[in-house]
């Protein structure tokens, strides 16, 4: 079953609007640690300390500041970050259309489902034609005092927002600072031939969260008071720079 | 700028193996805005706290626990965590390669870039050349801390990013609310697809930006020029050379404290 319904509104563009409701689409149910104290394993608590005194600080004794310069701030209060708050709106506001699969994954964020509110006016309408012009929809929302950015996509039956990430959020590849690096024509085209050997479907439903059993396993073991083995991972010989030709031909062989 | 490295390992396809360091890839835009103390503007800084003892923990007295029960905890430290799946902790293992478009988007959750270690550039290289030729992406799955990931790696402008996935199981169905088989009118569709003719263009995320953090930067530009500013007091660690590291000045008051028993 879809989560619960978190946001309600419609979608809207030239003369069209369709009311739609909003539903989580993934649901993560891990395995949660809390932090202790070692010595009386006492659950720990966060608490906000004053560099200088070196003190906790009680919540009405805190402020928020921008800092200029070193150890220059201005204040800033709650009221006046209240007021830059986005005005509260039931619209998805479209400002362009895309064609799918152009926007980068770097900047895909989240999916939500749209279940039609109430009437059906339009919904269906919407999803075949943006799967037989194969396009997505650029839109922003307000939801929980935020803007949102997204991309509004049709999929099998329903419609579903991908929230977006703002491009300055993304770093880009060029801090990283990479060398460029000749590689000989030979490791190129017998790295391609080993990709495409090993190239198969996605299919997700084949990974399993196993890890997620053993971890529950261990925990359930410890609390039986066995004792755990501890296990150290065996680092794994990297490839020196003049071996690689070799290891590729090597790896081409193994798979072929 | 040298960026910092939240994981160092391996990543390894068939028999080649390449040391790796995992960095973030995205920065949350939000304008970052200090905590302060009211009384004197210095900075707060986020520490861990003793309810029981009523004192700091410094990190190496912090342990990870599981509730067995109200208030009860069973510790579980790290090198028990790593034990579950050993290899996997130091090695990102390439066990297939798929093409990217048959991912639905569904499943993508957070992107980091993998740069190469020293001795790992060239065959780095390779894997981020011969990935954009073949325009495939590699599967494969490790272990952080407590948890293990499903992960893609992918070629990005001459980097790896690397993509970590929602395992299947945690998709929900969308059944329940798919809409009822209904009659589509024609003539409705095909006004919904002028319209969006009209709309054709091609994405720039540069186009948009956050409305919320723009109004921020007015506010804040607006209270510079009325010099409402405040200063700090100066922390005495930080009277030596270098910038003022914090968490180690609190460890260092920690340990007086302790000595002091």
């Amino acid at each position: 079953m879809a989560g619960r319904t978190i946001w309600q509104g419609y979608i809207h563009f030239g003369d069209t609007d369709v009311p739609v409701k909003l539903h989580t689409a993934v649901k993560e149910d891990r395995i949660q640690f809390h932090l202790l104290h070692k010595r009386d394993r006492v659950k720990l608590h966060q608490q906000m300390i004053c560099a200088y005194e070196k003190v906790p600080v009680p919540l009405e004794e805190q402020a928020k500041g921008f800092e200029l310069e070193d150890r220059k701030y201005i204040l800033v209060d709650p009221l006046e970050l209240e007021q830059t708050e986005p005005e509260s709106s039931r619209m998805i506001e479209i400002h362009e259309f895309v064609k799918t699969a152009q926007i980068d994954p770097i900047f895909l964020e989240r999916v939500y489902y749209l279940e039609p509110d109430t009437l059906l006016k339009g919904y269906n309408a919407l999803v075949e034609a943006l799967q037989e012009m194969g396009v997505e929809g650029i839109c922003t929302w307000t939801m929980r005092k935020r803007s949102y950015l997204g991309a509004l996509q049709a999929s099998g039956q329903i419609l579903r927002l991908n929230t977006l990430r703002y491009a300055d959020e993304v770093i880009p590849v060029k801090s990283l600072d990479l060398q460029k690096f000749s590689l000989s024509e030979k490791e190129l085209k017998i790295g391609s031939d080993l990709i495409k050997q090993l190239t198969v479907p996605f299919q997700p439903e084949k990974f399993e969260n196993e890890h997620q059993k053993k971890l529950q396993n261990l925990i359930d073991k410890k609390a039986r008071g066995e004792k755990i083995a501890i296990l150290r991972p065996r680092p794994m010989k990297r490839t020196a720079p003049d071996k690689l030709l070799q290891a590729l031909e090597a790896s081409l062989k193994k798979v072929a | 700028m040298a960026v910092q490295a939240i994981w160092s390992g391996t990543i390894s396809f068939s028999l080649v193996a390449i040391p790796v360091q995992l960095v973030k890839a995205i920065e949350p835009g939000r304008v970052s805005l200090h905590m302060l103390h009211s009384k004197d503007y210095s900075p707060l800084a986020r520490r861990m706290y003793c309810p029981k003892e009523e004192v700091l923990v410094p990190p190496d007295e912090i342990i990870r626990g599981f509730e067995i029960g109200p208030g009860q905890y069973l510790p579980i430290t790290d090198k028990e965590l790593e034990s579950v799946s050993p290899e996997r902790s130091r090695t990102i293992e390439i066990v297939e390669f798929i093409d990217m478009k048959e991912v639905d988007p569904i499943y993508y959750d957070h992107p980091y870039y993998l740069v190469p270690s020293k001795g790992g550039e060239k065959a780095y290289r390779l894997l981020v050349e011969v990935m954009r030729r073949t325009n495939k992406a590699g599967l494969a799955r490790f272990v952080l801390h407590e948890r293990e990931y499903l992960v893609a790696v992918k070629s990005t402008e001459g980097a790896l990013t690397l993509i970590t996935l929602h395992y299947s199981e945690e998709i929900l169905p969308d059944e329940d609310i798919s809409p009822q088989e209904g009659k589509i009118e024609a003539e409705e569709k095909s006004r919904i697809k002028q319209s969006i003719k009209t709309m054709l263009a091609d994405f720039n995320p540069v186009h948009y930006a956050d409305e919320r953090r723009k109004k921020i930067m007015d506010l804040l530009q607006r209270k510079a020029k009325e010099k409402a500013q405040v200063e700090a007091p100066v922390v005495e660690e930080e009277a030596g050379a270098g910038p003022p590291d914090l968490i180690a000045a609190l460890e260092e008051s920690m340990r007086q404290v302790k000595q002091n028993r």
